[in-house]
């Protein structure tokens, strides 16, 4: 029988003498009128990046990794970032290329008032990053400075303890 | 998809007609524990069924239904899976067929739209669409990392966990390409907060003035927090038919004329430059001089591509000269300008002209969001498209004020009504049309009603 401490995963317990019980654990209570329950949630997801997987990789390592179509006939044969494993102009498979880790920025926002999970201090600049040769404005942010409209910009990784997530990659002025 | 070829662009038509007979909803709060969510379902349905002068009975009405669509944005929110079965459980409609719909912020319109298809196929004649969402069950923080679920988890989400982020980016953008102040972009919040004082179904009819708007704390700048729309909790309901169901039940159903739907990439860093899809009050001249990428982040394709179908679908050459009554997904001041762009009443580039003109208002020449839309009344999210539409049926039946103006209506939701109300009913509307949006404009509809 499993004695698993995974979050939000109550252990197995057997019953004794043939009764049921229960583990003494309760649904605590808002208000009683109307009852309104607490319900916590705390489940973990084992989420693959499946074919993408070599991006998160190379964040770790310091290296921005996109994708292109290599196919001599494909209609865009520009990189894309995010990267794609399927080409969706043809469903072809694609190929992986360092990208370049200059650019420039082509919108920004500064976040005050992020979600619950947001692991980053605020204010937190938000940037979208135009690259040269790549067809996609990927989403990022400024870990240094204010942003500008049409700031040059280059890649930083966060390669010391990685978070295994998009935040590994972030941008600092030239 | 970037290129089209010929038959990415048919216009789809209805095979019969399919009309609007009545329409349903509840009050919409930031927080409704006093009601579970099958209550908010059935009491907007009962709202429909009694409420709106029909020549059948509540039972009558009861027995024509054949089919039944869901409208429910996030599981998440509700954590009910199959939330559907208990809503249609709780209405007694067991074992007639139906489904549950799910696009992100436009769920509500592409119920109806779903709705509609089984009424112009045939395979239905009276259909109850149903929409709801139940975001109160955890706090505003919480609720902002539910919604940028629907951001791509492996690149977006993480960046802020807050949608509005995502929408000022695109907001940042197109104020740097067509230098627009905010303080048009406030005119909007004030327009609908204002007309939400009308409205007994409204969570937040604020008296706000520009400077309020302008004052308002940035929740990711250039967008504060009264320039974002609500999160709200309650139901929203709409009964379709076929012509002869819909005489049935009532002298004065308003025929959906067409409705259409148009999506783009999830993330908007994917958008790719391209043509601009031209709508028939367009020509290759309107852009001859346009100095920006498009769609770019400035635009929604979605939009575009929505109402490309349904105007050439339903015959509409001028939307400001024709619509007599719109409503938009004004889920932010900027994604309205923007909107407008999209469906053709300004060029892209001028949409500012529509707010600053006062087209956009009650006595202007296209009255926009009269109900106070997302910013002043309701965003629960898959009531949303069900509800713009009931609004502009009322409209459009004369009977708005019905709904709106009588005390027992303030009264049934614990409001009184207050003293600046206005009867925002508009003269004869004739034509009207509803935009129901989702994501950064991955899924939008158009809807085109016509009064009979």
């Amino acid at each position: 029988m499993s004695t698993t401490t995974k979050p939000g995963v109550r252990p197995l317990r057997e019953s004794k003498d043939g009764k049921v019980t229960l583990d003494g654990s309760v649904a605590e209570l808002d208000g009683s009128d109307p009852m309104v329950i607490q319900n916590p949630k705390g489940f973990v997801h084992h989420h693959s990046y499946g074919g993408l997987a070599p991006f998160f990789h190379g964040l770790a390592a310091g290296k921005l990794l996109g994708t292109r179509n290599p196919n001599p006939d494909a209609p865009d044969q520009r990189i894309w970032l995010p990267p794609r494993v399927y080409c969706p102009d043809t469903w072809q498979k694609m190929e992986w290329v360092e990208a370049p880790t200059v650019g420039r920025i082509y919108t920004h926002s500064t976040v005050l008032y992020p979600g619950a999970p947001f692991r980053a201090s605020i204010p937190c600049p938000l940037i979208s990053v135009e690259i040269e040769g790549v067809c996609t404005k990927l989403m990022s942010y400024l870990s240094e400075g204010k942003p500008e409209i049409g700031m040059r910009i280059k890649a930083v990784f966060n390669t010391t303890n990685p978070t295994h997530t998009i935040l590994d990659l972030s941008w600092i002025p030239v | 998809m970037i290129r089209f070829k010929q038959g990415n662009l048919r216009i789809p038509r209805f095979g019969r007609p399919v009309y609007v007979v009545a329409a349903g909803m509840t009050d919409f709060r930031k927080r409704y524990p006093e009601k579970a969510t099958e209550e908010l379902g059935v009491e907007a349905v009962r709202m429909a069924a009694e409420e709106n002068d029909l020549k059948v009975s509540p039972d009558e009405l009861r027995g024509m239904v054949n089919f039944c669509v869901y409208s429910q944005f996030a599981d998440h929110f509700g954590d009910q899976l199959l939330a559907e079965a208990r809503m249609h459980d709780a209405l007694g409609f067991d074992p007639i067929g139906n489904i549950g719909v799910k696009t992100g912020g436009a769920t509500g319109g592409s119920s109806v739209l779903a709705g509609a298809m089984a009424v112009a196929s045939g395979y239905a004649s009276c259909v109850p669409v149903i929409g709801w969402e139940r975001m109160d069950e955890v706090g505003t923080r919480e609720g902002n990392a539910y919604i940028a679920s629907a951001a791509c988890k492996n690149f977006e989400s993480e960046l802020g966990w807050v949608y509005a982020s995502y929408y000022a980016l695109m907001a940042q953008r197109y104020l740097h390409e067509y230098q627009v102040p905010r303080a048009t972009l406030a005119k909007i919040a004030v327009k609908n907060h204002t007309y939400a004082r009308s409205s007994p179904f409204a969570q937040a009819a604020l008296k706000i003035t520009e400077e309020d708007v302008l004052k308002s704390d940035f929740v990711s700048d250039p967008l504060s927090f009264l320039d974002c729309c609500l999160m709200s909790t309650g139901a929203a309901c709409l009964f379709l038919a076929d012509e002869e169901t819909a005489f049935k039940i009532t002298d004065h159903p308003v025929r959906l004329t067409a409705m259409a739907a148009g999506s783009h990439t999830l993330r908007t860093a994917d958008r790719r430059d391209m043509k601009i899809l031209l709508l028939p009050n367009e020509t290759p001249d309107t852009y001859k001089n346009m100095k920006h990428e498009w769609p770019s982040f400035s635009s929604f394709l979605a939009a575009r591509m929505a109402a490309y179908l349904a105007y050439n679908a339903a015959g509409v050459k001028d939307p400001v000269e024709e619509f007599d009554i719109l409503e938009t997904h004004d889920a932010f001041t900027i994604s309205d300008i923007q909107t407008y762009e999209d469906i053709g009443l300004r060029p892209y580039g001028r949409g500012r002209e529509f707010i600053e003109s006062g087209d956009a208002y009650y006595e202007g020449r296209l009255p926009t969001n009269l109900s106070g839309g997302l910013l002043g009344t309701m965003h629960s999210v898959g009531a949303t498209g069900i509800f713009q539409i009931s609004e502009i049926l009322w409209q459009m039946q004369g009977k708005w004020a019905k709904y709106h103006a009588e005390p027992k209506m303030w009264e049934r939701f614990g409001k009184t009504k207050p003293a600046d109300f206005r009867n925002l009913q508009v003269k004869n509307p004739k034509r009207g049309c509803a935009v129901s949006h989702a994501g950064t404009g991955s899924h939008v509809t158009v809807a085109i009603l016509d009064k009979v």
